[in-house]
């Protein structure tokens, strides 16, 4: 109770504040929102990509 | 004397009733006893219990502006729903203060809320992204950009780097040393035998592309044993006319095709 209630005094209670979670959640939020989206993409095309056939073709 | 008390009198005689004199004394048909049936009171609802009311009974209704015509029935009889399933389950104990869990819940709604604000932040920059960027030059486009030098900004003896379809392009503004030298050089002798004037538009300006002709690499100016270009990947020394003299490149410099619009401006595309 004591730590919901610290989370709030510091963090929801100012609008400066609140707008500045948002901001920087948004940061850590794209870079792994994209992140996921890309390792979903490989693990559905998996071995249609040229890095998962790369090995085939010495060179 | 006529008053008003008084004047009652003078119309009794038209107040009083005259019989007809009709004979009503014969039975003219008879009517069927009403027998009431007696349906036990079920006061299930607000209409039922108003129902109840006795309404030939002396009801005392009292009416005025402070006075409440709510009516309260005691409703014992009927169940309050559950709604527990809806509540908050913070909230459910009646004997606790919801004072205590005030917070807590302040924080699931402003969480629920900057959740939904940093995607949508991250939805806008997405979009805003990719409108800027269709904004900008497309590949081929690019491939066949043209740069536009202004040469006054370039002093004597100094050798400009510019960034020209994505290689490097080398402006340089010879001394007349320089020309001298490499007007004088013997063309015969050259790997890759290209006289000055070949080279150049304007002897004051030279023209070249950054790319070593040997692999690739970017040579740097103003050093090498013959005072023009050095590429230090594996040694090829050029000279201020930007002609191969020394090392393993094969070619001289790269001219590419430019022109001098006007005499202070350069042109190259």
């Amino acid at each position: 109770m004591a730590l919901s209630s610290a989370i709030y005094n510091t963090l929801f209670k100012r609008t400066s504040t609140f707008a500045l979670i948002i901001v920087g959640s948004a940061f850590f939020f794209e870079r792994g929102f994209d992140l996921g989206c890309d390792t979903f993409f490989d693990s559905y095309n998996k071995g249609k990509q040229w890095k998962d056939i790369k090995g085939n073709y010495s060179q | 004397m006529l008053k008003p008390c008084t004047v009652s009198g003078y119309f009794k005689s038209a107040s009083q009733v005259v019989s007809n004199q009709l004979n009503v004394s014969g039975t003219v048909a008879v009517l069927p006893t009403r027998k009431p049936v007696q349906i036990p009171f079920q006061g299930n609802s607000a209409l039922s219990l108003s129902r109840a009311l006795p309404i030939n009974a002396n009801v005392s209704v009292s009416s005025g502006p402070a006075v409440s015509t709510q009516i309260r029935w005691a409703h014992t009889d009927i169940n309050v729903p559950n709604f527990d399933d809806y509540r908050n389950p913070a909230t459910k104990n009646p004997n606790k203060k919801s004072t205590d869990s005030e917070d807590s819940r302040k924080n699931f709604t402003y969480l629920v809320a900057g959740g939904l604000g940093a995607s949508s932040a991250y939805a806008a920059k997405s979009v805003i992204t990719q409108f800027v960027s269709s904004m900008s030059a497309s590949a081929d486009v690019l491939a066949l950009a043209k740069i536009e030098i202004k040469l006054a900004d370039i002093p004597e003896g100094k050798s400009v780097t510019f960034k020209w379809r994505g290689k490097p392009l080398f402006i340089r503004h010879r001394t007349p040393d320089e020309i001298s030298t490499e007007q004088s050089v013997a063309v015969n002798n050259l790997r890759d035998p290209q006289h000055d004037n070949e080279r150049v538009q304007n002897p004051e300006w030279l023209v070249v592309l950054g790319v070593c002709t040997h692999l690739g690499c970017v040579p740097i100016a103003n050093s090498g044993d013959f005072g023009g270009y050095y590429c230090p990947c594996h040694g090829s020394h050029y000279d201020a006319s930007g002609r191969i003299r020394k090392g393993p490149a094969p070619l001289n410099l790269e001219v590419p095709a430019y022109t001098f619009p006007t005499d202070d401006t350069l042109l190259v595309g």
